[in-house]
């Protein structure tokens, strides 16, 4: 192994080392304040450590990773937003009876799992990089073991994640059994002869299959609600953002990779699962009580404008692809961040802020929370001025150019449904329905949300560097080009 | 120096702020003096502007200032930029000045109101939207002017808004307006579009350029802007909010509904002369619209009996006779009346509020009688008014009136007709002026009166008193802002007419209301004569035809469309979306082998399409 090859390493190593180190501090003393201060450390480090990856990328690091600016920039991605749920980890957890400071080693495991997710080259790394990200989930949705909710959540994710993942084998299997390789670029090598071949074939369609699971797209999407429900609401932000974000960047990549992105039928599977993710997630969150089932099937429609995006850009240009899905990626997770961690940071000691009657008022009670959790829910909608716009933007001005006309407006009717409910949310706030008492925020809640809604704000008033960022993002390149 | 102009409007604004901000917290006594005093401040800024300005040189007395831009988009700029000459001058000191007298009366006359913090605020508001009006010097700018003045008047003719016909006639006024508005505004698109400027000046002389005298374009373009005038002036047809305007305090009705605003329309006509010197057509329909209307509110005004209705009935026949001068081309006539009206009409208002005060809010005019004893200043005052107001020789009215019609006699074919129209409304005035002086003053006491005004109320009086008299000595000269009148004035027997014709309806008021020689009552029995001033009470009837024409129909439609038919598709639209919400909520069980069933559907449906499609 090569410096430049542990250099390219160096965030997969830092963030592992800060694991252990977080769990060696647990076994020594617990102490959360101590915990989360490592665990920051840790975060920090693993960001300081990207600019220098960044110069010996693209690069190819035994068979299973590929460290190139297209990984980079999620990774950059994953670790703001894992600071962010830190900073609410802190505060929601601080005063909750129960042994709490292991969340941050899960926070770390499950971080390291999605950095290895968006960098994998090969089937092997992706199983792992999904296992890692998806086992330390389980506990952390179950983490407040004493209430049935987490727990009940924890289960239903457990359960039907192993399903997924035997379908994701099973997958990988019959890839393998029909190519005889294993790694992106290998399977790339028989793109062209793909159609020809059902085993494989079916095998892309069953790891498609997992991955829709873990997007939660609409056929797989039924735990959603359950989970993020009854996830801690910091968990809930880390499931909707980098959860989410890294299996959709693997999506891209592998099937770019696999050349099987510019496939009719790909393109067509997946345009029909957008379609209906979209219409069932606005749909279902229509008349939702419980604020966290609202944003989950939210959620849902979200990733299905997010795959629109994805068929229309590729049948567009591949840069565009990339393009669209980076900037929009960053939109959303922004924005998610915002809307859970103002719940998060809205609930008590002993319940969760959930039910819509929650927050009847919160206007008058607390203003600036109110105001962000306006602002993220505007952004979820799409309105201008704020990132979601500029991302919404995006998915639109691709499906004219491409002309992927059904697609377009089952955007715009899913739009139209999404603003009924996000502002229904608006309204509940400004009701003068002041009945809880005064909110009182954690200075760590306080900070996270405070960055999340200025770059909300910011991105949306001047989205030129964000989408600078995101063009500059270069295509994960399929290296050997098929005829 | 003359860069102070900005400051004219900015201080009644500063008063506004000031008034509105402390939410009725200041104390009591402060208030008239910031509302008064802001305009006192701009009223003595307009003062000496004016000597600065008309020390100039005629062909230099223009002075433009661009304060900001107010908006941009492509080629479209409009700057927040004030134009003064010798107009905007004219207008600038009337409406400061005049302002200034009657916020000092306000102070009396409001100071046990409740509200008068609030009416002190809209009243400066008022004052800064109409120096905007005429400083302005774009159309857009003009037009904000233009609905600011319609906002204040709206909002002060509802002033005691406790009384729900108050708040009627709010509506009324604002409606009303709203649809000389409306065509004024697509005047201003029209002029946009076609010369592609909005600057007045500049479009002005590119209409002129650019049109042929008579052409559609300028034609088009001058009815809309009369439109907008005709609307905002109280001329036929849009006139029928005037009256029921008088519902606001007094001191509002001298102000907006006598003094200034009204009489926006004359300005704006004046403003535009060039646009509508290239309409001949229109500028003879503009004189038209004044006799006609000059005639048939002289002759409301004989049957009135509120005292503020045969004054407002007074002005909208005054109007007309500026609409008159306006239509043949006698511009500064037109001005100059403006100015002496504003005089005599407020003079009147304020002392007809003066009357109402010391009667305990009584107007009936038939109530009221001996007042020449009890309110003696009063009496002298509203005298001198009437003088002015009926054109008595050497009186401010006399000089204006006089130039007006003998510029009609001279002008074309129909010049003496519009003559003839503008002497007998002479007459008229005479004969209702008479009568509301004898009624109201003379005779019997009817309603005890308590002088209830102290200095601040008395001194706006004489004031003004004076003006009436003596203003005609101080015609402002407004050339080259406006061009110079022909001098075809007619001389010889239509003076002589024109001059007598106040007199003849003098002698037959002084003969019917004093001496008794003819009665009134008399009068109404011959036959069809009572049904006539049923007519011209009611304004000719205009109320009941607007009703018919347009109230009765929008109120039937509204009723037929109560369930709005464009509603439905929407209505359907929601119901298909809770319906399809209803649908899918079933498969949200909360049970785990429906979700792993529901998964592996969805595997199975992936490569059903997948693979063997």
């Amino acid at each position: 192994m090569t410096a430049d090859a542990l250099t390219a390493l160096l965030p997969f190593i830092v963030l592992s080392a800060a694991a252990v180190a977080v769990m060696l501090a647990i076994a020594i003393r617990r102490s959360f304040r101590l915990v989360f201060w490592l665990t920051v450390g840790g975060l920090l480090a693993g960001l300081s450590t990207l600019p220098h990856a960044s110069p010996v990328a693209p690069l190819q690091v035994t068979d299973l990773l590929r460290i190139d600016a297209y990984g980079l920039f999620f990774h950059a991605l994953f670790l703001l937003s894992a600071l962010v749920v830190a900073l609410l980890c802190l505060a929601y957890f601080r005063r909750r009876e129960n042994e709490n400071e292991e969340i941050f080693v899960l926070l770390l495991t499950s971080t390291l799992g999605a950095l290895l997710l968006v960098s994998s080259a090969h089937l092997a790394m992706f199983f792992l990089g999904l296992e890692v990200l998806t086992i330390s989930l389980f506990p952390m949705i179950a983490y407040s073991v004493r209430a049935s909710r987490p727990l009940e959540a924890g289960i239903k994710y457990l359960l039907l994640s192993g399903l997924a993942s035997s379908f994701l084998m099973f997958g990988m299997a019959l890839v393998y059994g029909d190519l005889g390789v294993l790694s992106f670029e290998q399977i790339g090598a028989h793109g062209a002869e793909l159609e020809q071949k059902p085993l494989a074939l079916a095998g892309l369609f069953l790891i498609l299959a997992a991955i829709g699971f873990k997007l939660s797209l609409v056929p797989f999407h039924l735990w959603t609600p359950d989970v993020y429900q009854g996830a801690p609401a910091p968990v809930t932000a880390f499931l909707a953002t980098v959860s989410k974000a890294s299996v959709f960047a693997l999506l891209l990549r592998f099937f770019t990779a696999a050349h099987a992105e510019r496939s009719e039928t790909f393109l067509c599977v997946l345009g029909l699962l957008a379609v209906v993710s979209i219409l069932a997630g606005n749909l279902l969150a229509l008349l939702q009580v419980s604020l966290k089932r609202l944003l989950a099937y939210s959620s849902i429609a979200h990733m299905g404008y997010l795959l629109t995006g994805f068929v229309a850009a590729g049948l567009l240009r591949r840069d565009l692809q990339t393009e669209t899905i980076a900037f929009y990626l960053a939109a959303y997770t922004v924005t998610s961040l915002a809307a859970f961690g103002a719940i998060s940071a809205l609930s008590d000691d002993d319940r969760e802020s959930d039910r819509l009657s929650d927050y009847a008022g919160l206007f008058w009670r607390s203003p600036w929370l109110a105001a962000v959790l306006t602002l993220s829910l505007l952004s979820l909608a799409g309105i201008p001025l704020t990132v979601g716009f500029v991302g919404k933007f995006y998915v639109f001005a691709v499906g004219v150019q491409a002309e992927t006309w059904p697609l377009v407006a089952t955007v715009v009717i899913g739009s139209g449904i999404g603003i009924y409910y996000y502002l229904r949310v608006v309204l509940t706030m400004i009701q003068p329905a002041g009945v809880g008492q005064r909110v009182t925020l954690h200075p760590a809640a306080g900070t996270a949300l405070a960055a999340a809604a200025l770059v909300i704000l910011a991105a949306g008033l001047f989205p030129q560097p964000l989408i600078d960022a995101a063009a500059n993002v270069p295509q994960p390149p399929p290296t050997a080009d098929s005829p | 120096m003359l860069k102070l102009l900005c400051l004219v409007p900015f201080l009644p604004l500063t008063g506004f702020l000031i008034l509105t901000c402390s939410e009725g917290r200041l104390p009591r006594a402060y208030v008239p003096w910031i509302g008064a005093g802001s305009v006192g401040l701009s009223a003595a800024l307009a003062t000496s502007l004016a000597f600065e300005l008309m020390t100039l040189e005629p062909d230099t007395r223009v002075f433009r200032q661009t304060l900001w831009h107010w908006m941009a988009a492509g080629d479209f700029g409009v700057d927040f930029a004030f134009y003064l000459d010798a107009l905007s001058l004219n207008m600038l000191l009337v409406v400061t000045g005049i302002g200034f007298l009657i916020h000092v009366y306000s102070a009396g006359y409001m100071a046990d109101d409740p509200g008068m913090a609030r009416f002190f605020a809209y009243m400066n508001l008022f004052v800064f939207a109409m120096l905007i009006l005429v400083l302005a010097d774009n159309l857009p700018l003009l037009y904000l002017g233009w609905e600011g003045v319609g906002l204040c008047s709206y909002l002060l003719i509802g002033f005691w808004y406790e009384k729900p016909e108050n708040g009627y006639a709010a509506r009324k006024a604002f409606v009303v307006t709203r649809v000389g508005d409306t065509a004024m505004a697509l005047g201003l698109f029209l002029l946009f579009s076609q010369l592609g400027t909005l600057d007045i000046q500049e479009a002005m002389s590119r209409a002129g350029a650019q049109w042929p005298a008579g052409s559609t374009l300028a034609t088009a373009a001058a009815l809309l802007l009369l439109g907008g005038a005709v609307g905002k002036s109280a001329q036929l047809p849009l006139q029928v909010w005037l009256p029921d305007a008088m519902a606001g305090p007094t001191p509002i009705s001298a102000l907006i509904h006598a003094a200034t605003m009204v009489t926006a329309g004359v300005y704006l006509i004046a403003r535009t002369h060039a646009l509508f010197t290239l309409a001949p057509e229109v500028q003879t329909l503009v004189a038209v619209i004044g006799a006609i209307t000059l005639l048939i509110s002289g002759f409301s005004a004989l049957t009135q009996t509120d005292i503020k209705r045969v004054l407002a009935y007074s002005t909208i026949s005054q109007i007309g006779y500026m609409f008159l001068a306006l239509g043949v081309g006698a511009w500064s006539a037109a001005i100059f009346h403006l100015t002496t009206h504003a005089f005599f009409k407020a003079l009147l208002f304020l002392g007809a509020g003066a009357v109402i005060l010391s009667l305990h809010h009584e107007q009936d005019i038939f109530r009221m009688g001996g007042l020449r004893r009890s309110l003696p200043l009063v009496f002298w005052t509203f005298l001198a008014g009437l003088a002015a107001l009926v054109g008595l020789p050497f009186t401010s009215g006399y000089y204006s009136k006089h130039e007006i019609l003998l510029t009609a006699y001279g002008a074309g074919s129909a010049g003496s007709w519009l003559w003839a129209a503008g002497t007998a409304g002479a007459v008229l005035t005479g004969l209702y002026s008479t009568r509301l002086l004898l009624i109201a003053f003379f005779g019997p006491e009817r309603t005890p009166a308590h002088r209830h005004y102290g200095s601040n109320i008395a001194a706006p009086l004489v004031v003004l008193a004076i003006l009436s008299l003596a203003g005609g000595l101080a015609k402002l000269p407004l050339f080259p802002a406006l061009p110079e009148t022909g001098t075809d004035q007619a001389g010889g027997s239509p003076s002589l007419l024109t001059t007598a014709a106040p007199f003849l309806g003098v002698a037959i008021g002084y003969l019917v209301y004093r001496t008794g020689t003819a009665s009134a009552e008399a009068l109404l029995k011959l036959p069809g004569s009572e049904a006539l001033r049923r007519l011209w009470f009611s304004g000719w009837g205009m109320d009941w035809l607007y009703d018919r024409l347009f109230v009765l129909p929008f109120v039937v439609l509204a009723r037929l469309n109560e369930a709005d038919a464009i509603d439905q598709p929407y209505r359907g639209i929601v119901a298909l979306t809770r319906l399809g919400h209803r649908l899918l909520v079933p498969t949200q069980t909360g049970q785990l082998r429906r979700y792993a069933a529901g998964m592996l559907f969805g595997a199975v449906l992936i490569l059903a399409v997948g693979v063997w499609a």
